[in-house]
């Protein structure tokens, strides 16, 4: 197992610049999660990661060294754009990815059964996979990605077309693969799934690294926190409206008053300030999600 | 196990068990023994007799004619006089036979009238063979006497030892038509497979995921081995279908097909060596075209475009295949001999100038040397425009783009 580090990676296409300057590093074993907007740079990283391209500036290294062809037959890859041999069977389309990564056979065959077995496809082993729904293709394309064991498993945006029961299978089988000590790198729209998969975050828009680190890290960092209060009463809201710093946010049809405090605000003495102004039944410092570190990372809310 | 070879292997696998190929191969096997079996079928069985003919006018006369017709005609009949003017229905109730020729003296003239279902079949042969009787007329001298006088001793020595009479030659030539046309498929079918298999891979996007794990260019290496495997094991299989066509002819008719089958498939008629050349130009045609036919894959995005980038492909190999044709005819022409080393078209156009020529060594060796060579150089470009086109979605790109991707 090894630690992968990307430095300054930067990758254009003709005029277009996708990939500006990309830097993070993945320990062994990690799980780490990329986001970001559509066409901001996420699976040329990958990519780039998997060699598939060569970076214009930067390196990629595996435990210290480039990735080469024989580090990323022990990488593992699904990518966005699912693809399958449509006449293949799913027994002989996962042994032969097995094989493509170095799996001889016969144990080609009896790691492709196993994952069948594990996945549920028993009863589809031996159809073609254009015969197959969206939801079995793409647990296939799973089995094709991880049957060789990968040290490094990059999953481009894995749960899209999954129902949520295909979607807690993927989610289980990943988690599998963490505790077998694969590194694994994500990216998904879904923040809640990356949330409780992930140890650390990458943000990336316009091409570059916009926040990262962990999510204890990446609220450390956020600026400001949310203080919800209730009952709505002019004696607490004259309170939270003296408190340096605070600003109201939209009630909406809430029975809650909503203030944005500075993240290093003495909320002890807010609460002390406003069980001395009336009575509260509701006190709560609300930590940033992982959607609003990322929304305003990419710059669309503030 | 090694990238490349696993994908040779299934890729083999896959090409070699799909129902096009299997389909092919049968129909062209078939193909091929048709190719040898019904000329003589016809000749046979089927049609008239080309050369079964009958005779009208005086006896003396038809008499002397018949023996003088003998080396080129079958004289099926002789009759005085006909009851009218002869149809299909006349010449079919004489046996099948090809034509009625009404002979007549006209002072010193010989008459010939002749009725034939072909008539294009009828006039030189049958005006030389009966030259004689017309002298005879003009002159008062005896036909045999004519006869005598008029034979010339010809001998006709092959030049260079490649074939030893004129049978042997028109032998080759039609094995050289015949193989001419195995090659043009051959390579037609197993580079557009080749084609068809890259398309499928960049339109269904497995593509990224094979490259991510294997080098575009050993991607390709597999394929264009797997597909060439596939297509030399065809090859093999229609030749072997030949000789059995050949070797069948000979055991049904009791002679060799070459005296009288255009396409001479038995087993004598093929030497190794020419059957080794085949296969090394195969080889390297195909090459030629399996790497320009998978390049050109790459860059499309829908498998209803295939068309539109293979068209152009197709020129060169038709091109080819016509100019082997006349490779046949004039093998030493300068015209013939220059073609012959042109790459795309040199596998066509060297293999008929062998199979009807003493081509000189150097010319087979340069021509192999030279369009190996650009084998390699169009695999190397061509792998340059596969690499990016696998991952290249959207508009096609325009020449000017292929040209960058070549320059980069």
């Amino acid at each position: 197992m090894g630690t992968l580090i990307l430095s300054n990676v930067a990758r254009s296409f003709g005029d277009v610049v996708a990939v500006r300057d990309v830097s993070f590093t993945v320990p062994a074993g990690a799980t780490f999660g990329l986001l970001g907007p559509n066409g901001a740079g996420k699976t040329t990283t990958m990519r780039m990661i998997l060699g598939i391209l060569v970076p214009d500036g930067g390196t990629v290294t595996w435990d210290g060294a480039p990735v080469d062809y024989e580090i990323r037959r022990r990488f593992g890859y699904l990518p966005e754009e699912r693809g399958l041999y449509g006449k293949l069977r799913v027994r002989e389309q996962i042994a032969y990815f097995g094989r493509l990564h170095g799996i001889i056979p016969p144990d080609d065959a009896k790691r492709a059964a196993a994952w069948i077995e594990r996945l549920g496809l028993g009863a589809y082993a031996d159809r073609p996979c254009a015969e197959l729904s969206k939801g079995n293709q793409q647990k296939v394309q799973i089995a094709c990605a991880a049957l060789h064991g990968p040290e490094l498993l990059v999953l481009d945006e894995p749960f899209s077309g999954l129902d949520p029961v295909n979607a807690e299978t993927l989610l289980e089988l990943l988690r599998g693969l963490q505790r077998g000590g694969a590194t694994l790198i994500l990216s998904s729209h879904q923040m809640w799934q990356l949330e409780d998969l992930c140890e650390s975050f990458g943000v990336i828009a316009g091409g570059t690294v916009r926040a990262g680190g962990t999510l204890p890290e990446l609220r450390a960092s956020w600026p400001t926190r949310i203080v919800e209060v209730e009952p709505v009463s002019d004696a607490l809201r004259d309170v939270l409206d003296a408190t340096p710093g605070a600003k109201r946010l939209p009630q909406g049809d809430r029975p809650t008053l909503a203030y944005e405090v500075p993240s290093d605000a003495d909320t002890a003495g807010l609460l002390r300030r406003l069980v001395a102004a009336g009575d509260v039944t509701r006190f709560e410092r609300v930590e940033p999600s992982l959607r609003d570190i990322y929304l305003r990372a990419i710059g669309a809310a503030a | 196990m090694n990238a490349t070879a696993v994908v040779f292997n299934a890729e083999f696998k896959r090409r070699i068990t799909s129902r096009p190929y299997l389909v092919a191969t049968v129909i062209g096997a078939l193909s091929v023994i048709l190719l040898a079996l019904l000329p003589k079928l016809f000749g046979s069985a089927l049609g008239p007799d080309a050369n079964h003919i009958i005779l009208v006018g005086d006896p003396r006369l038809t008499s002397v004619a018949a023996k003088l017709l003998a080396k080129d005609f079958t004289v099926a009949a002789r009759r005085t006089a006909l009851g009218g003017t002869p149809d299909s229905a006349y010449l079919e109730a004489h046996g099948r036979v090809a034509a009625v020729a009404v002979l007549g003296r006209d002072g010193e003239r010989l008459r010939v009238l002749i009725y034939a279902r072909d008539p294009s079949a009828f006039g030189g042969a049958f005006g030389r063979d009966l030259a004689p009787l017309q002298i005879a007329f003009s002159t008062g001298m005896s036909v045999a006497d004519i006869q005598r006088h008029a034979v010339v001793a010809v001998e006709v020595r092959g030049v260079g030892g490649r074939f030893s009479n004129a049978s042997a030659a028109n032998a080759a030539k039609g094995i050289a038509y015949l193989f001419i046309i195995l090659l043009y498929v051959a390579i037609l079918l197993n580079a557009q497979a080749i084609m068809a298999s890259v398309a499928e891979e960049k339109t269904s996007r497995i593509a990224e995921l094979l490259v991510a794990t294997i080098d575009p260019t050993q991607l390709l290496t597999a394929k264009v081995l797997a597909s060439a495997a596939t297509g030399v094991i065809q090859l093999a299989v229609w030749i072997a279908a030949g000789g059995a066509a050949g070797g069948a002819i000979v055991g049904i008719f009791g002679e060799s097909s070459s005296s009288s089958v255009p396409l001479d498939l038995g087993p004598i008629a093929l030497p190794p060596g020419e059957i080794l050349t085949l296969v090394a130009f195969f080889l390297v045609g195909f090459v030629q075209y399996a790497v320009l036919y998978a390049a050109a894959a790459s860059l499309i995005n829908r498998t209803e475009d295939l068309g539109a980038v293979a068209g152009p492909l197709v020129a060169p190999v038709v091109l080819g295949f016509a100019l082997a044709q006349f490779g046949v005819l004039a093998p030493n022409s300068a015209a013939v001999a220059i073609f012959s080393q042109i790459p795309l078209l040199a596998p066509f156009v060297m293999f008929a100038r062998i199979a009807v020529a003493s081509v000189p060594a150097w010319q087979i060796v340069l021509s192999l040397v030279v369009n190996l060579t650009v084998a390699v150089a169009l695999a190397w470009l061509s792998g340059k425009i596969y690499r990016v086109g696998l991952l290249l979605y959207g508009r096609p790109p325009s020449f000017a783009q292929v040209m960058k991707i070549l320059r980069t």
